[in-house]
């Protein structure tokens, strides 16, 4: 039994981390923020660091790994906050195509989306919205219990205004046809998919507002001393340690439980979602009360955090809707008497 | 990663299985608190030590079977799945026993170990006392040296099993003059000694599940101390590392916690009440989370790492979950929640009741919540002692 992740997938989430540090710092953040226009080099170097095709098969020109391997580089672009679909593209749209697409459809997109040559996004029923339609080069649409790969030229999007204009939302109008179905027996995989690569994100937000609230505390002082010392303060962000760190845990699992195709895959991505947005939450309150004042400023890089981790705690279901489901699933097994 | 079994493992877990299935007995066994209880569940663990399955984590040149982290889960799952009896030689065998091993001489080896595990010594713990709880370095109860005997005095509180226990293992101030971690031997007492009384606490619960114990002139030999004189601290330590790397509460208990509370729902009719099954949602990803958590930290000691302050995570992650998951039983019982008759639409209308309260001491002992939070702030993410 090992529940850890390898050498190598240790070196690549450093890589990661070291690469949206350089590429996609707070200051790149703000400028998206104050209208700039987004960059393309981050997403390329994403691409040749072999984060695009981490879940795409060697013959088209990815790593062929699978969640376990992309989970813990999910988190860094959380912890990154960063402005790129990768939840859609990467967690979701490369999977979904290398395993329901037609060779046609697969030759056409998997090498591209494993070089950051092309970007494609998802539509899911239960949200009228579709992130970064504008730059994506097709969309995978969930309609009337049948998958689509819709390429942009048969897709207008019209803009939404976002609270976090560093994750743009867009509805769509698609055109879809026979033309541009994907293969069955998928379709409930998109949602899911989406609320695992969310709540991996949504634990790498959940870190990096712990790492920014305990460094604020540590050189805060007041009373003659740091305001990380008052057990008030302390016991606040131990209990957000508590429920990251579990929540990690959750979250891995679920990786693992997709990884190897488990019966229990889609509970362990329920109960990972319904926590991680929980322990994202708590922070998400705490880290702005312990940074009290200029933690309530413009100026102060907390809040892209604070507006990105609201938002994904209700994409792709809230803690709320996959609780609803997990209680179904104790009344169901309560109805088939195996309680081991 | 790899998340699963080897065949080993899936062999014993078989055999445990199987074993307890023959040995349970049928009918829950009397409270330990009580003369015929005690011996009843003194009987069961020597029944369990001539199974080959007490004390399976000891090294097998002590009579254990070497088993390491993984299989301890794995029985211990068993264990419970199975509705086995309470363990009264956890004590001994988790804390004292290993203790032993690390700092026992041979001869106190030879003298302890083997009881230990066969049941025939059911020991008990005294570190706390009435004004040295969390701040465990406060004690007074002191020994002093005269001729052949350390002469014990002092009082020792909320001590497990202290009304019955053989022994007790002892924290005991030999130097009053040193500061407060120096100067304190780690002693073991035969509770027959002259001099010791132990007088049953009764609990919130009724139970009389500790007790607090007076030594008055007590004289114990010099070779029941275990390490050096004046270095009792460090071998405390190392008993609490043990209490704290041992493998977590199995997660299938609080699985099955989740399907009685919707069995209880069911039961009173609010199965569709959306707040009660908001809970049970819940509390359902609660029992996931720590179930994977518990698992890493498994992997973790599995693979030869020592836990550090992360204990201190899961011992708030799973008490914490305890004392929610009654809670919302209790509020789901209504009216119904604080009738302990059969009228109450539980199965075991005591169980709810016994499991709350239970879970409120969950949160106190081996280092409250709050303690484990400072340590959890301090040592986890470097925040100044206040």
């Amino acid at each position: 039994m090992k529940f850890d992740f390898t050498d190598e997938q240790y070196a690549l989430r450093d890589a990661a981390r070291e690469l949206f540090e350089k590429e996609s710092s707070p200051a790149r953040l703000r400028e998206l923020w104050g209208g700039g226009a987004r960059d393309a080099r981050l997403w390329r170097a994403m691409g040749e660091m072999g984060l695009l095709g981490l879940m795409i098969p060697e013959q088209f020109g990815g790593m062929g790994g699978d969640e376990v391997d992309l989970v813990l580089v999910l988190e860094e672009s959380g912890r990154a906050a960063l402005p790129e679909p990768v939840i859609e593209t990467v967690a979701i749209a490369g999977p979904m195509i290398a395993a329901g697409g037609s060779d046609d459809q697969k030759q056409e997109w998997l090498p591209r989306l494993a070089s950051g040559d092309a970007k494609v996004t998802v539509q899911v029923e239960a949200s009228p919205f579709v992130v970064d339609a504008d730059i994506a080069d097709a969309l995978l649409i969930e309609k009337d219990a049948a998958l689509h790969l819709v390429p942009s030229t048969h897709f207008d999007a019209a803009a939404i205004q976002t609270e976090d204009p560093s994750r743009r939302l867009f509805t769509v109008t698609a055109k879809l046809s026979d033309a541009t179905r994907l293969g069955g027996g998928l379709f409930s995989q998109m949602f899911l998919r989406g609320a695992w690569a969310t709540a991996a994100v949504l634990n790498g937000i959940a870190m990096r507002l712990l790492e920014m609230t305990v460094a604020h505390v540590k050189s805060r002082q007041q009373f003659g001393r740091p305001v990380g010392s008052f057990q008030a303060v302390k016991h606040k962000l131990a209990s957000a340690a508590v429920l990251i760190e579990s929540s990690r845990s959750c979250t891995w699992y679920a990786a693992y439980a997709l990884a190897k195709d488990l019966p229990d895959a889609p509970v362990a991505i329920s109960a990972a979602k319904a926590y991680a947005s929980e322990a994202e939450g708590y922070i998400n309150t705490e880290a702005l009360q312990c940074h009290a004042g200029i933690g309530f400023t413009w100026e102060h890089d907390l809040h892209f955090w604070l507006k990105r981790g609201r938002a994904l705690e209700q994409a792709y279901g809230s803690a709320r809707h996959h609780r609803a489901i997990l209680a179904h699933h104790v009344f169901d097994e309560l109805d088939r008497g195996s309680e081991r | 990663m790899d998340i699963s079994y080897s065949p080993e493992q899936i062999a014993f877990r078989h055999e445990v299985r199987a074993w307890l299935r023959a040995n349970v007995p049928e009918q829950r066994l009397p409270s330990s608190d009580t003369p015929e209880g005690w011996d009843a569940h003194r009987e069961w663990e020597q029944k369990l030590f001539e199974g080959g399955f007490a004390g399976i984590h000891w090294p097998r040149e002590y009579g254990g079977r070497g088993a390491g982290v993984v299989m301890q889960a794995i029985f211990e799952e068993e264990y419970l799945l199975a509705g086995a009896p309470e363990r009264i030689s956890q004590i001994g065998q988790n804390l004292m026993g290993p203790t032993l091993m690390v700092h026992g001489t041979e001869m106190q080896k030879q003298q302890w170990l083997r009881g230990i595990l066969s049941a025939e010594d059911i020991w008990s713990q005294g570190f706390s006392e009435p004004d040295a709880g969390s701040d465990l370095a406060g004690l007074r109860t002191r020994a002093v040296l005269d001729g052949d005997a350390w002469v014990i005095n002092g009082q020792k509180i909320w001590t497990s099993y202290g009304a019955n226990a053989d022994w007790i293992f002892a924290l005991v101030r030999t130097d009053p003059e040193s500061p407060r971690h120096a100067g304190i031997s780690f002693i073991a007492v035969d509770m027959k000694t002259e001099g010791i009384e132990a007088r049953p606490i009764r609990q919130l619960d009724g139970r009389a599940g500790f007790a607090e114990v007076f030594f008055t002139d007590a004289r114990v030999p010099l070779a029941n101390v275990i390490g050096d004189v004046n270095a009792g601290w460090q071998v405390a330590m190392t008993t609490l590392g043990f209490e704290r790397d041992a493998p977590s509460k199995p997660w299938a208990r609080y699985r099955r916690d989740v399907a009685e509370l919707a069995r209880l729902a069911r039961a009173r009719g609010v199965e569709n009440d959306p707040v009660v099954r908001d809970w049970i949602g819940a509390l359902f990803a609660d029992a996931e989370a720590y179930r994977h958590h518990a698992t890493r930290t498994l992997s973790r000691l599995a693979n030869g790492e020592s836990l550090g302050p992360e204990a201190s995570m899961t011992k708030v992650l799973w008490s914490e979950m305890e004392r929610r998951t009654y809670e919302a039983g209790l509020d789901v019982m209504g009216p119904y929640g604080e009738v302990l008759s059969t009228e109450s639409p539980a199965d075991d209308p005591s169980l709810w009741h016994t499991l709350y309260w239970f879970s409120r001491a969950a949160t106190i002992y081996a280092g409250t919540s709050e303690i484990q939070r400072n340590i959890i702030a301090e040592r986890v993410l470097g925040l100044p002692k206040g």
